[in-house]
């Protein structure tokens, strides 16, 4: 009997174990936001976060798609025909980096089809199944808004197209990144986690090791995989279960093809992993865009945005992986490693 | 020697399977088992503020006003599920009993959030 | 006054011999020293399939159940939990030879049995510690390692039957 309680002690006693960190949490970007911080005390890590959470709820409205802000201002500018649009420097930088960023990726990262995500009604904070004819979807992909339309300077925009419409989902919570750990290096912070809808960026370490993040399984709760994220390095997941609704039996999700101006139907989920440099947290963001909507392209694409490692799960549930991740990662279950290729 | 092997009969063909399919199962189930690690806690939050951490072994019902209205949670024995949830898609209920470390659900619409606390070998999700 | 008289039959003393030597093997596997908690050989229970195979089933339940009885008496754990527990391994075994014994036996030797009848009871055993005992969900992940002990000791348990009864193994 007591043998047992030893054995089961044993085995429980990991159970209770939680690090002894300051977890802040909010929810921006219509999403959850959680700043992890180690090494200061409780209350200076209050604060850190606190200015973290400030700055997002600044950039939150600032680059919200359908909400009152300056976003919103360009975008009704933009469709009035306005050919000089006054901006901030902080959205003129942000939308040539966009640019760029778009360029590089063939067209595929294509934050100027606001009008189609509306379309697709995911431009509301609940999702669900929309009706609408044929022809708006016909007239919205004739127009072929691109990032290329748009002449930005340091703090003029001229658009060539009236039916741009930014949206930067794919792009502000990457820039959050970056932003906040600007922030909590500012307040002294040397080790500290943040994650915000599942992009995660890394400061330092965690207790002596390098920080350590799952990566979730598209189809069931909890993740399929972990992988050391050292300090200054980023890693981002697109999935088609976070945003989506079902009808008919089909799944749409907010990831919309600017080819084919349809919801991408062919991934479940790509997570990519960005080595340290200037924008690792908006690449974090972006770069799994363009190879959620063409898998096929993966590997260009993956070396073309910069990405250092990449996941990818198919409709049918084939997990495909490059090298560096391979070496990098652990699968938490047999059965998952079991479907998984490696791409060179 | 020999007479005491001679009295040791080889294995039958059906002592070849029953000890195969033993050996199996339990391959089976060490190969299952040995990555699950079990939840102890779970913590459930209202947007930012945490309403509080509760032990998974007992059986018991927590209701949560969040922005849309009243989230029911449900703990028991172990595990832990949005019973009942105001929002639309209902995709917090969908996910159904959760049981390992690590795990998250998040009801983004009612802003509530449940995360399974343990050893579960990583600081933070990428999802 | 009506007097009882029990006739004390060969066969009696024949169980009543087999039952004292199944609790004296029980006795000396507690003096051994356990290599991991909760994993014991149970040679006993070479005795218990013995006797299923020379005496039938009802004469092998019996004595498994006087050897946990009369084992936990000596010990002083009468009604503990140890008590409890030994009960439940005993019957789980008990109940998987049963189905067992109905395999042919042209192709299932004791030795299939005993690996049944050894993972039967620690089975058993498990679900009675999650049930009462310990109610957490980790004492499953005791499983896997405790069965893998007692395919290995049920095994050995077996073959050493299978030499014991050399081939006279028609079962009762």
């Amino acid at each position: 009997m007591y043998r047992w309680l030893c054995l089961l002690g044993l085995i429980s006693l990991c159970g209770g174990c939680q690090p002894d960190s300051t977890h802040s949490e909010a929810y921006v970007f219509g999403t959850l936001v959680d700043v992890q911080i180690d090494d200061l005390s409780e209350a200076k890590a209050q604060q850190a976060s606190q200015a973290v959470f400030a700055r997002y709820q600044q950039l939150h409205q600032q680059l919200h798609a359908w909400q009152a802000g300056e976003l919103q201002q360009l975008n009704t500018a933009i469709t009035q025909g306005n050919s000089s649009i006054p901006v901030s420097h902080t959205l003129a930088d942000l939308l040539q980096h966009a640019q760029q960023l778009s360029v590089q990726s063939g067209g595929l990262f294509n934050p100027a089809i606001g009008q189609l995500i509306a379309l697709w009604g995911f431009h509301r904070e609940q999702f669900s199944p929309v009706q609408f004819a044929p022809q708006q979807l016909q007239r919205l992909q004739a127009q072929r808004p691109a990032m290329t339309d748009l002449t930005i300077t340091k703090d003029v925009v001229a658009s060539r197209n009236r039916s741009v419409k930014m949206d930067l989902g794919g792009y502000a919570k990457g820039y959050a990144l970056d932003e906040g750990m600007a922030i909590l290096k500012a307040h002294g912070v040397k080790n500290a986690l943040i994650n915000i809808g599942g992009n995660v960026m890394a400061l330092g370490q965690h207790h002596g090791r390098a920080w350590r993040v799952g990566i979730q399984h598209p189809r069931q709760p909890g993740a399929m995989a972990a992988l050391d994220l050292p300090s200054g390095w980023a890693i981002g997941t697109s999935g088609d279960y976070q945003r989506y609704y079902m009808k008919d039996g089909m799944r749409y999700c907010h990831i919309i093809d600017p080819r084919t101006g349809m919801p991408v139907q062919t991934t479940q989920a790509v997570t990519v992993l960005i080595a340290p440099q200037g924008h690792a947290g908006v690449l974090s963001d972006v770069a799994s865009k363009p190879m959620f909507i063409a898998p096929e392209q993966a590997s260009a694409l993956a070396s073309t945005m910069g990405v250092f490692g990449w996941l990818m799960v198919d409709q049918t549930g084939k997990i495909s992986l490059n090298p560096p991740m391979q070496q990098r990662l652990t699968w938490l279950h047999p059965e998952t490693a079991r479907h998984a290729h490696l791409v060179e | 020697m020999r007479t005491w092997l001679s009295k040791l009969r080889p294995l039958l063909w059906g002592d070849w399977l029953v000890l195969l399919l033993s050996l199996g199962i339990t391959g089976w189930l060490w190969s299952d088992w040995g990555n699950y690690a079990h939840a102890t806690k779970c913590q459930i939050r209202q947007g930012t503020h945490i309403i509080g951490t509760y032990d998974l072994m007992q059986d018991r019902h927590i209701t949560v006003k969040g922005t849309m209205g009243q989230s029911v949670i449900h703990i028991h024995q172990g595990k832990v599920r949005f019973e009942h949830a105001p929002c639309h898609n209902q995709y917090c209920v969908q996910q159904g009993w959760l049981r390992r470390a690590g795990q998250v659900v998040l009801c983004l619409p009612n802003q509530v959030s449940i995360v399974l606390l343990g050893e579960s070998g990583f600081d933070s999700l990428s999802y | 006054m009506q007097s009882i008289s029990l006739t004390i039959t060969d066969r009696d003393r024949q169980i009543a011999g087999l039952t004292t030597l199944a609790i004296s093997l029980h006795l000396l596997e507690a003096t051994f020293p356990s290599l991991l908690p909760g994993v014991k050989p149970g040679i006993a229970n070479i005795v218990v399939l013995f006797v299923l195979y020379r005496y039938g089933f009802a004469t092998a339940a019996s004595v498994s159940l006087l050897r946990v009885l009369a084992g936990s008496l000596l010990f002083g754990q009468l009604l503990t939990p140890t008590f409890f527990l030994s009960m439940t391994g005993a019957l789980t075994s008990l109940v998987a030879l049963w189905l067992a014994s109905r395999l042919p036996a042209s192709y299932f030797s004791a030795v299939s049995l005993s690996i049944l009848a050894a993972m039967a009871h620690i089975t058993g055993q498990l679900l009675m510690v999650r049930l009462w005992l310990i109610p957490v969900p980790q004492t499953f992940l005791l499983l896997p390692p405790l069965l893998m002990a007692s395919i290995v000791f049920g095994l050995a348990n077996g073959l050493i039957v299978a030499y014991l009864l050399n081939g006279r193994d028609a079962r009762g």
